[in-house]
């Protein structure tokens, strides 16, 4: 296992292309979905996918190992959303992480789908997606990280730059509002 | 009381998912599942709930893995091509701090001479030597800014970051 990171490490700091090729076939899902969450468009997660393996490549050389290489990933990818969302001058991922009211990444006409929801076809996972949706952006985070990728709370607490009792509270109260959700969701 | 119980079940089957509960917490909390109907539903839809989340799977973009790949294997490319000349870049912006240190004094007396050749204030000569001692750093820094403005246009260009 040290090996392995050692390994990991040293192919990082020397840009070994067979690294990265292996790297990006084994993250590719988890990366994908993870920023399908946090931007909520199947296209921008696809470039913002793209852009991040460019910075893994160009800042290989800040990877220590002494986090898992997922939360150094993820916390690329998101500070790349947060960069974008800025230059955007739209309400940033930070900015709405605070917010009790954040709607998240914005659906303009609540009956229209969302490219999330056009993206996933199927009645069921459009039912999660939808109640997904309603959630706060900082709680679909969390949630997104510690039950879909399996974090463990500090490291999800790396990803989001916050105190390992921020991630707590916002999974608390993301479990229950997604609880709430797809219980209306069903009883409807 | 009761009130009391069915909270702290409440608190413990979130806790349980979300940071661990103790074994002695799980004893009493499946003890309390058992005798209390409203509890054991509020924790089927919980466990419901992430079971829905966990399973929800999301296509991935045709050759995604493949184009990402491409991309970054030219990225590399382009990378070892400008990283020998960053390399002589600073090694040339080194030898010269190096050698405008050691004839800082010499450069100091000739402007002070020229200037009071020239008529000059003190304050004039004493600004070209500080002209003269960043200069290196100048030519550094004005190349680094080129270059991220010709790779911030090539990203506006290329993608949505």
């Amino acid at each position: 296992m040290a090996d392995d990171k050692k390994s990991l490490v040293q192919g990082l700091r020397q840009r070994d292309p067979e690294v990265l090729d292996r790297l990006i076939e084994q993250y590719q899902y988890r990366l994908f979905r993870y920023l399908l969450y946090i931007t909520g468009d199947p296209q921008h997660a696809e470039d913002f996918f793209q852009e991040t393996w460019i910075r893994v490549l160009e800042r290989g050389h800040q990877y220590d190992g002494k986090f898992k290489f997922e939360a150094w990933l993820f916390t690329i990818a998101r500070n790349l959303v947060i960069d974008w969302q800025r230059q955007k001058k739209a309400v940033s991922l930070d900015a709405m992480t605070d917010t009790e009211e954040g709607k998240g990444f914005e659906i303009v006409d609540e009956k229209a789908k969302s490219p999330l929801q056009l993206f996933l076809q199927s009645e069921t996972q459009g039912r999660v997606q939808a109640s997904l949706e309603q959630l706060p952006p900082a709680y679909r985070e969390v949630l997104v990280l510690r039950f879909q990728e399996e974090m463990q709370l500090d490291e999800i607490a790396k990803i989001q730059a916050t105190p390992i009792s921020t991630v707590k509270s916002r999974l608390y109260r993301g479990l229950d509002a997604l609880k709430d959700l797809l219980a209306g969701g069903a009883a409807s | 009381m009761i009130s009391e119980l069915h909270a702290r079940a409440e608190t413990l089957i979130a806790k349980e998912f979300v940071e661990g509960i103790s074994a002695a917490e799980q004893e009493w909390l499946r003890t309390h599942l058992r005798e209390c109907a409203r509890c054991s539903e509020s924790a089927s839809a919980t466990q419901q709930a992430l079971r829905s989340l966990r399973t929800l799977s999301v296509p991935l973009p045709r050759e995604l893995a493949a184009r990402t790949q491409f991309r970054v294997r030219l990225r590399a490319q382009e990378l070892q091509v400008r990283e020998p000349r960053w390399r002589l870049i600073w090694a040339m912006c080194g030898a010269s701090w190096v050698g405008g240190a050691a004839t800082a004094p010499y450069v100091w007396r000739g402007l002070e001479w020229i200037g009071h050749r020239a008529g000059l204030p003190d304050l004039v000569w004493k600004m070209g030597f500080g002209v003269w001692w960043a200069l290196p750093a100048i030519v550094a820094a004005a190349i680094l800014l080129m270059e991220d403005g010709e790779r911030g246009a090539a990203r506006n260009t290329g993608g949505a970051a």
